[in-house]
């Protein structure tokens, strides 16, 4: 081609302009479609969202620390990722909300009278010790700025265990010799095991003295029990994303499951019949944050800073609210909802209209009530959190047995 | 009673480099003045450098070589001053007789093998619990029965094996329960070991180290750990304090070399701990010096039980050898 040519071409066309990106690796929990595009409309950069399940997140973000900026996940997969030295301290002196930040991460609890709970708590692993590693004596660096977090029970069928009644439903309802054959379990190991241990506990086939860091004879007890269970067909199989713990529900396939606050606005003609528990041992919480990669400098960290303060300023925490999680710092969130959004989702009342989810669909009909009340009532009531426990690697390797044998069990 | 004479076998690796090197001086094959290395010596008779090094110090001993201002040492007594002559020993009629030859096979196949086998072995225990199969490892690695169970027998007595109810020999599981129970062990004898070696450890040894740190040239903290090892727990007099710390070191250091080896990064804070308490050992500050390897070891020990849980994002398939069957 001829130079004169090439020159006229280049003219011709309109001048580019890099636009500024972040790239954002997370799970589907936070790193939703809406709340990338507020981001967007907000920051002025472009920002890239990759949505992994929980393991494959957390092995990348560890393994492969150079393809993304941000790291959003929760405060249990952090020792991992954090310890592989993927990541970077914050400043919490350049987290403008940083002392609206909640308690509940802060200082391990909604006040200091309440249990912190079992587990890994998100203040034991949020600030960075002296010498590098994580724990709750508080410093001016943090490992994760706290976002959206949950507690979390289990769905049960109405049909076959009846209303809760005053004394609650119990964890013991998971493990249930009546829901034989119609039980599916979340295949997360730093989650599922915790379900059926609460369950166990609770109905008291098993005893743990921490439960929240159980011995390798605690695990064996406990994965002896659940092969048992499984020989005798007490489970339909287990689930990796909400999407397919909803479809078992709208089937009829379970009576009593492993089940996450979003999938109980999807589940359409079983809605009210299919309820989300409130256990009267308590709730296993988690806690949602997000963090800077180890590679991040200059400008690409301040981008980093930007999009952290970002996710304090309101929006996002509507959209979580909207699928039933809570931000740590309600009270930015309460002006970006309708007062019968909040209502609802903060204050544990009758839902006043129809609600809306964040992709626009009904998720709570008027004169529902949130089970288990306001978010102060239901954050005090804390049992354990999800935890990567000391004896993570030999539990989850097990968990993971038992879990591939629960797969070709039940086609 | 007399002593029965030790067969060829049996006798130490280093009386055997010794038998072969003084063979090769008296009967003139090597010049006065020959630099002796023990890298090429040691490569020239497969064995580790370790025993051609005490050889050299034996040898010393006996006059037929003597140190002189480079490296290594000089073929002849001292005194004589002859010049330095650098060649390699197979430009000289280099011997080793047949009788010694067989004896140093046998052992170049022994030591090859028996640290290849302590490294899987060590390595596989992260994954779970495993069976070894003692037919499947001598055709794994090509040697006899015989040679496959005296490495088993020795893995046993260090610690990473164990024989099961049925005579099985069982490897692992390493969990966090074996991982705290090694530091505590750790904990209650290396600092005892430190107290007892103070008087034996060279501080200009302890100077060279503090040295490297302070010129960036240390590799990582697994190195200056095996400096600590061998140059002051090491020289705590009583041999039987120094074997057992070595061998509950094994586990822990292969555990940290199979999670190096997928690219974790330095432990930087590691590394200034480590600067700070060869300070205070070669500032023979005995009690300070103890009492921050006990700190130490609790966050090493804090640490490691973090680095265990990144274990469970690695597919076990990828590194275990067919030898060894999970249980």
């Amino acid at each position: 081609m001829p130079a004169d040519l090439r020159t006229t071409h280049k003219l011709a066309s309109p001048p580019r302009v890099k636009r500024r990106k972040l790239r954002v690796r997370g799970t589907d929990v936070t790193l939703l479609e809406q709340v990338r595009q507020l981001a967007v409309a907000d920051l002025g950069f472009d920002i890239e969202f990759e949505s992994l399940d929980f393991l494959t997140c957390q092995h990348r973000a560890a393994m492969d620390p150079l393809n993304y900026d941000i790291y959003e996940q929760c405060f249990h997969n952090l020792d991992i990722v954090w310890y592989w030295g993927a990541l970077q301290p914050i400043n919490t002196d350049r987290i403008t909300q940083w002392d609206n930040i909640g308690n509940l991460a802060k200082a391990g609890g909604i006040s200091k009278y309440t249990w912190q709970g079992h587990g890994d708590a998100p203040v034991r692993k949020l600030y960075v010790q002296p010498d590098g590693t994580l724990g709750q004596q508080p410093m001016p660096q943090i490992s994760m700025m706290p976002t959206a977090h949950n507690v979390d029970s289990f769905g049960f069928d109405r049909r076959l265990f009846g209303d809760e009644g005053p004394e609650g439903s119990s964890w013991a309802w998971l493990l249930d010799r009546r829901a034989r054959g119609r039980i599916a379990l979340v295949d997360e190991p730093a989650i599922g095991i915790f379900d059926v241990a609460l369950a166990a506990e609770a109905n008291g086939d098993l005893t743990f003295q921490d439960i929240g860091n159980m011995t390798v004879d605690e695990i064996d007890s406990l994965m002896a029990l659940l092969e048992t269970l499984r020989q005798q067909g007490f489970f339909v199989g287990s689930w990796v994303s909400p999407d397919q713990a909803e479809a078992l529900v709208r089937d009829d396939r379970v009576s009593v499951q492993s089940m996450w606050a979003p999938s109980y606005g999807n589940l359409g003609a079983m809605d009210g019949i299919f309820c989300e528990s409130f256990p009267r041992e308590g709730y296993r919480a988690w806690h949602g944050g997000a963090s800077l990669a180890r590679h991040l400098t200059g400008a690409k960290l301040d981008m980093g800073y930007e999009y952290l303060n970002w996710w304090l300023t309101g929006p996002a925490g509507a959209v979580m609210a909207r699928q039933g999680h809570y931000m740590t710092n309600p009270e930015g969130v309460r002006e970006y909802l309708s007062p019968e959004e909040w209502g609802y989702w903060y204050d544990g009342g009758v839902a006043r209209c129809d609600l809306k989810g964040p992709d626009g669909k009904t998720v709570v009909r008027m004169g529902q009530r949130r089970p288990g009340g306001a978010y102060r009532e239901r954050v005090s009531r804390i049992a354990m959190w999800n935890t990567v426990m000391d004896e993570y690697n030999y539990a989850a390797r097990a968990w993971n047995r038992f879990i591939a044998a629960l797969g070709t069990a039940t086609p | 009673m007399s002593r029965k004479p030790t067969t060829q076998g049996q006798e130490p690796l280093y009386e055997t480099i010794s038998r072969v090197l003084r063979h090769n001086i008296v009967s003139g094959r090597l010049p006065q003045g020959l630099v002796l290395i023990e890298g090429p010596i040691a490569k020239l008779m497969q064995t580790s450098r370790a025993p051609v090094q005490a050889s050299l110090r034996m040898l010393n001993a006996e006059e037929l070589v003597h140190r002189f201002r480079g490296r290594g040492y000089l073929v002849g007594a001292d005194g004589q001053n002859p010049k330095p002559i650098r060649k390699a020993l197979d430009e000289y009629d280099f011997d080793i007789p047949e009788d010694l030859r067989s004896t140093l096979a046998v052992r170049g196949t022994w030591l090859r093998v028996y640290d290849q086998v302590e490294a899987e072995i060590a390595a596989c225990q992260i994954f779970g619990e495993f069976r070894v199969i003692e037919t499947e490892l001598a055709d794994y690695l090509g040697v006899s029965r015989t040679v496959a169970r005296d490495v088993l027998s020795r893995l046993n007595e260090r610690g990473l094996l164990r024989k099961g109810a049925t005579s099985h020999w069982l490897a692992g599981p390493l969990t966090a329960r074996t991982l705290r129970e090694k530091f505590e062990l750790r904990s209650i004898m290396e600092p005892a070991a430190l107290r007892l070696a103070t008087d034996h450890i060279d501080p200009v040894q302890i100077a060279r180290i503090r040295a490297r740190i302070d010129r960036g040239e240390t590799k990582g903290a697994a190195e200056l750990e095996d400096a600590l090892m061998r140059y002051c727990l090491g020289r705590a007099p009583n041999s039987a304090l120094v074997e057992i710390i070595g061998n509950n070191r094994l586990l822990l250091s292969s555990m940290d070399k199979a999670l190096n080896d997928l690219g974790l990064p330095v432990d930087t804070v590691a590394l200034d701990q480590y600067r700070t308490l060869f300070d205070l050992i070669g500032s023979r500050q005995v009690d300070a010096a103890t009492e921050y390897l006990k700190e130490h070891l609790r966050i090493l020990s804090f640490k490691s039980l973090a680095r265990l849980k990144i274990v469970a994002l690695i597919p076990e398939s990828e590194s275990i050898p067919r030898y060894l069957v999970r249980v």
